[in-house]
């Protein structure tokens, strides 16, 4: 109801939001003020605080398949994992005149910082199934070397 | 009857065969299916798949047959088969537990730092994923298509239909393909990556493992995996619950079943499957084309990430491993383990390598899971 009624504030308060434009077939906050347009980025600033983009953002993704909403410590960070020609958006927090957005078409940074972390992953799943494979034998070891030593004795 | 009205009836009869629908790309599938039902015959590559898989494109690739479709919204034949076996994830997870019932892990218990070199061999997963990412694909298609190089079809199909289901035809053929080729593809990148020297080193006999151990392992690493990537547990648990069964002695019947009749049964409906999901109008497109171009990158890069492994092992290790057991890391078992058997006796008759390459090939089982497990909690 809250946020119903924040989203209805918005609309009243900045009409122009509810005919968005749009980038690489995202939708743009559209008061904002771009800072950058490349093909493949966007870099605005809108007035508006961060909860209301985000706020504008969630109701126009409701029900969209594949879009992920991430809450990072700095920024909110929306991916699509579907076939958009967009991938992320990214929308700070904490500035005080507003929130800081930017578009782009494949975030490398993430693709490439995800790739590695996971390659370093299947590493770890496999060095612990290691050391697991270690212990457990070591401990069946010392099972069966203590068992034939209580047959050789008795 | 009237001439006109017996050529209506003619024309009306014309028009329910498939004379009359017929389309000029679904020759070229005829002759994909064909191409397949050859490989098979002839060439006897991947046989058991390859064979059912060639019969499905070519079948379901002829006008108004009733397989991939709906009747009066009843499923028809080949889409029960997908519907059930591959939508629902069945077919690769039983795949497993009858590979698990044929599975013995006691060369990789006796030598478990073999374990890295299937990590190592994922280099190609994650490097493929990239460039298909690069030529438009979408992220969830990439890791679908990336998987391939792990060269595990039941992983390749199980991680495809969980992400894309579209390409699931494509890459199970890419995956069971070049599985098929593995002794073409890998003895070139294997005498590239590494000097004689290199590929005369013998390993220490493998030690002898205890049948406690090996009933430990199933358990151990499947309470791992579940930990750490739940995701494909329900490919782990069954390789392993079949692997349990085999080691356990006590359920001899069920390992029998296991591993002969329900694997035969679901092998031959997995093929069905995979081919019937090829229709012209689907497959043919530039993304299979590149999908089998790429498959092949992916392959070679996992080869070459095994081989780099061990090279980078051996410079902490005093006992050294023959890095041609690299090349093993990329599953294709136990294809993969007989090519380092192969290329290592070329250079020392008495340098027997099968037992030792059987570790790494088992991992990259493993690995292959986990880089699947990866990318789905990725995505969900």
């Amino acid at each position: 109801m809250k946020k119903t009624a924040l989203l209805f504030l918005i609309l009243l308060l900045f009409p122009v939001v509810s005919n968005a434009e749009d980038f690489l077939g995202a939708p743009v906050v559209a008061n904002g003020k771009e800072n950058l347009r490349t093909d493949a980025r966007l870099e605005m600033k809108s007035s508006l605080s961060h909860d209301e983009v985000v706020l504008f953002y969630r109701e126009q993704f409701k029900g969209v398949p594949d879009i992920k909403f991430r809450d990072w410590k700095d920024a909110t960070y929306i991916e699509d994992d579907g076939a958009r020609p967009w991938h992320s958006i990214t929308i700070s927090k904490d500035e005080k005149d507003g929130a800081s957005i930017l578009i782009v078409k494949d975030n490398w940074t993430w693709i490439i910082g995800t790739l590695i972390l996971r390659y370093i992953g299947v590493f770890a799943v496999l060095m612990i199934v290691f050391m697991g494979m270690v212990v457990s034998g070591k401990i069946i070891s010392s099972f069966v070397r203590r068992a034939e030593a209580k047959k050789a004795a008795g | 009857m009237t001439a006109n009205e017996i050529l209506d009836m003619l024309y009306g009869t014309l028009h329910t065969t498939g004379i009359y629908n017929f389309q000029w790309n679904i020759v070229i599938m005829w002759g994909v299916g064909s191409l397949f039902i050859y490989l098979a015959i002839a060439k006897k590559y991947e046989p058991l798949l390859l064979l059912p898989i060639g019969f499905g494109i070519f079948i379901v690739n002829f006008p108004l047959v009733p397989l991939m479709g709906f009747s009066h919204g009843h499923p028809q034949l080949f889409q029960l088969f997908y519907h059930y076996g591959l939508k629902w994830e069945v077919i690769p997870c039983v795949i497993f537990l009858g590979l698990g019932a044929m599975t013995d892990f006691g060369p990789l218990i006796a030598n478990p730092k073999t374990l890295l070199i299937g990590a190592g061999a994922q280099l190609g997963v994650f490097i493929t994923f990239t460039g298909t990412v690069l030529v438009g694909f979408t992220l969830k298609e990439a890791a679908s298509v990336s998987i391939i190089g792990g060269a595990d079809g039941p992983t390749t199909i199980y991680l495809t239909q969980h992400l894309a289901p579209q390409l699931l035809g494509a890459n199970a053929l890419a995956a069971y393909s070049y599985m098929a080729m593995v002794p073409l593809i890998q003895p070139p990148i294997m005498r590239m990556m590494t000097n004689l020297k290199e590929r005369k080193i013998r390993m220490r006999q493998l030690r002898p493992v205890s049948h406690q151990e090996k009933i430990l392992f199933p358990l151990v690493t499947s309470g791992i995996i579940a930990l750490l990537v739940p995701s494909v547990i329900p490919l782990m648990g069954m390789f392993m619950l079949g692997n349990l069964m085999k080691e356990s002695g006590v359920v001899e019947r069920l390992v029998g079943t296991a591993k002969d009749s329900l694997m035969n049964i679901v092998t031959i409906f997995l093929g069905i499957s995979v081919g019937a999901t090829m229709q012209a109008d689907k497959f043919l497109s530039w993304k299979p084309l590149f999908i089998f171009s790429l498959g092949l990158v992916d392959f070679a890069v996992c080869t070459i990430g095994g081989i780099v492994t061990v090279k980078i092992m051996n410079l902490f290790l005093k006992e050294k491993i023959n890095p041609l057991i690299g090349s093993a890391g990329v599953s294709a078992v136990p294809m993969a383990a007989r090519v380092s058997q192969t290329e290592g006796l070329k250079y020392d008759r008495t340098n027997h390598l099968l037992m030792h390459a059987v570790g790494p090939n088992l991992a990259g089982v493993i690995g292959s899971a986990a880089a699947a497990g990866m990318f789905i909690a990725m995505f969900d």
